[in-house]
């Protein structure tokens, strides 16, 4: 229908998360009516992208070079390590200013139903580093759903006795009032509740 | 919290109609297949936004018409809110509150719903599956905030059986159930003490309104879980030990997802061995049974929708069932062939149904010639 190059880069656009067919094609007829260095810029920016970041070799965090940031900082307090699901985690928690220990991304969770085993997961890479560095203590931060759970649990097993294993908590979000809280993460909350006298 | 009216369109024989309801006991009367179960069908769908006696809510759209409708109107602390529910045969089903697309939230605007119809037997003569379902939706009534735990543990299910097949067909390591075993067994200890704890709440008010009701005087109900495990430690252990028939099977064979209701009689179970009599009177002391235990906990009393309770019952058991009825307050619609088939109680509201058209007292009053407004 289309020329074929047009036809190619709406093929192409329809890949993208949450792009259908018809939004693609308006997305390349508005890149075809762009002036010459805003698409090349596009496309750059993709290449680039793509060249450039990889996977720390440690801690599998996205990274420009064989290690990512955290990594490389020499501030940041190397008998920590915060377990993550996925790289986009580790920016939440970074925003915080909190957190000043390293990271370790497994690149999932545990779920059997997507056939993603133990062995899909950097678990091994975790278990070597707790070994070899001067980790005192593993920080669980996997999603508190089933698969997280589960992974977390899994992870727990196979470090306890050699370091300090925590989880993060989970209850309400702060500044917000309680009458919008679900009742799922209100009985949590309740669940974990602190003495304060 | 009071439902005051239902509108219908093209639901199964009734056409266009509205029906207003009282506050306490509402008796819909009529002859056989003059729409009295499709009203309290209509009642049903019109909260609820399904059928509560089909799957395929497109059997309830009258023939040759391209949807069914129902509409309640719901008066709660001074505010009026209308429940819709619409099914088209191109498009589907829909559900609204007040005009925009009702969320599960919703479900709190409005009475809690209880069903008893010749249909609804099955959850008394039917495998357990059903009897744990409903008891599940018993404790979500009863405790909003656990309703997760029977989520979490039908998802860790779900994975430890991927997880079996996986195994059997060579592409898992079987070490890696413990980690499933853990979940599995973390979810279902919470979902055995929920249980436990909502059947001993309706145990009592079971046992009585059961013989109430002229079942046998030693009815009980009690749940029986498999494991007896207090803690997820031992139901872990219990899974473990049966991993190789789990692996043999393809499945996981042991855990609450088996669990059983027994409804009982003179100790032996109302499923096998009920009579007809006695499994109706068996689902009504239950529907009962959940009302008292709501009512004690300080909820409002849910909506009663009884088909054809009356006829079976003596006039004895029938009074009895009026009190439970009229008892703690709430709203009930009843259906009976006439109206002396119920005796009379202090708050009743009557709605005569003739060939699909609702004519209220008012309107047989109001309207000469008794045909009702559209």
């Amino acid at each position: 229908m289309y020329p074929q190059p047009i036809e190619r880069l709406v093929t192409e656009l329809a890949k993208l998360p949450g792009i259908g067919r018809q939004t693609a094609q308006r997305l390349a007829f508005h890149v075809l009516r762009s002036e010459d260095a805003d698409a090349l810029a596009l496309a750059d920016a993709v290449r680039e992208v793509k060249e450039k970041v990889g996977l720390c070799e440690a801690c599998f965090n996205l990274a420009e070079g064989p290690r990512c940031v955290v990594c490389e900082d020499r501030r940041r307090d190397r008998s920590l390590i915060c377990v993550v699901e996925q790289p986009a985690d580790v920016i939440p928690i970074e925003r915080t200013h909190e957190y000043r220990g390293l990271y370790h991304v497994l690149g999932g969770a545990l779920s059997p139903i997507d056939g993603i085993d133990p062995e899909d997961l950097r678990i091994a890479e975790l278990v070597d580093r707790v070994g070899a560095d001067e980790v005192t203590e593993v920080v669980l931060a996997t999603n508190p759903t089933t698969t997280g759970e589960a992974t977390a649990h899994h992870v727990a097993e196979l470090l306890r006795g050699r370091v300090t294993i925590t989880r993060l908590a989970s209850g309400l979000p702060v500044g917000a009032d309680l009458e919008h809280a679900d009742e799922v993460t209100l009985g949590r909350a309740f669940a974990g509740r602190q003495s304060v006298g | 919290m009071v439902v005051e009216s239902v509108a219908v369109l093209d639901l199964r024989n009734l056409a266009a109609c509205e029906v207003e309801l009282g506050p306490g006991l509402n008796l819909l009367w009529g002859p056989n297949g003059a729409g009295k179960t499709n009203l309290l069908e209509a009642a049903y769908m019109a909260l609820a936004g399904r059928s509560c006696r089909t799957r395929d809510d497109r059997e309830a759209i009258a023939f040759g018409k391209p949807l069914a409708r129902a509409e309640a109107v719901v008066a709660a602390s001074g505010q009026r809110r209308s429940f819709l529910c619409s099914v088209s045969r191109s498009e589907g089903r829909r559900h609204l509150l007040d005009g925009s697309a009702a969320s599960p939230e919703s479900a709190a605007l409005r009475p809690a719903l209880a069903v008893f119809m010749p249909d609804r037997l099955a959850l008394i003569k039917g495998p357990p599956a059903g009897r744990r379902s409903h008891l599940d939706g018993f404790c979500a009534a009863l405790w909003p905030g656990r309703t997760e735990t029977k989520r979490r543990y039908s998802r860790a299910l779900a994975q430890r059986n991927a997880l079996v097949g996986r195994i059997r067909a060579g592409a898992a390591d079987p070490a890696s159930l413990d980690t499933w075993d853990h979940e599995l067994a973390t979810a279902g200890v919470e979902l055995i003490a929920d249980r436990r704890e909502a059947a001993e709440l309706l145990a009592p008010a079971f046992e009585q309104v059961a013989s109430d009701l002229g079942l046998a005087a030693d009815a009980s109900l009690r749940y029986r879980p498999r494991s007896t495990a207090a803690d997820p430690a031992s139901l872990a252990a219990e899974l473990a030990e049966r991993r190789d028939a789990d692996l043999a099977r393809g499945h996981t064979g042991w855990g609450p997802h088996l669990d059983e209701l027994l409804l009982e009689a003179g100790g032996r179970s109302l499923r096998r061995y009920g009579s007809q009599g006695q499994q109706r009177a068996a689902l009504l002391a239950l529907l009962f049974a959940e009302r008292r235990a709501l009512l004690a906990d300080g909820r409002p009393a849910p909506l009663m929708l009884l088909d054809d309770v009356a006829s079976e019952l003596d006039s004895e058991h029938r009074s009895l069932l009026v009190e439970h009825l009229v008892e703690g307050g709430g709203q009930a619609l009843i259906t009976a062939t006439e109206p002396e088939q119920l005796p009379r109680s202090a708050q009743r509201h009557e709605v005569a149904i003739r060939a699909g058209r609702p004519l209220t007292a008012a309107d047989r009053g109001r309207i000469r010639g008794g045909e009702a407004a559209a």
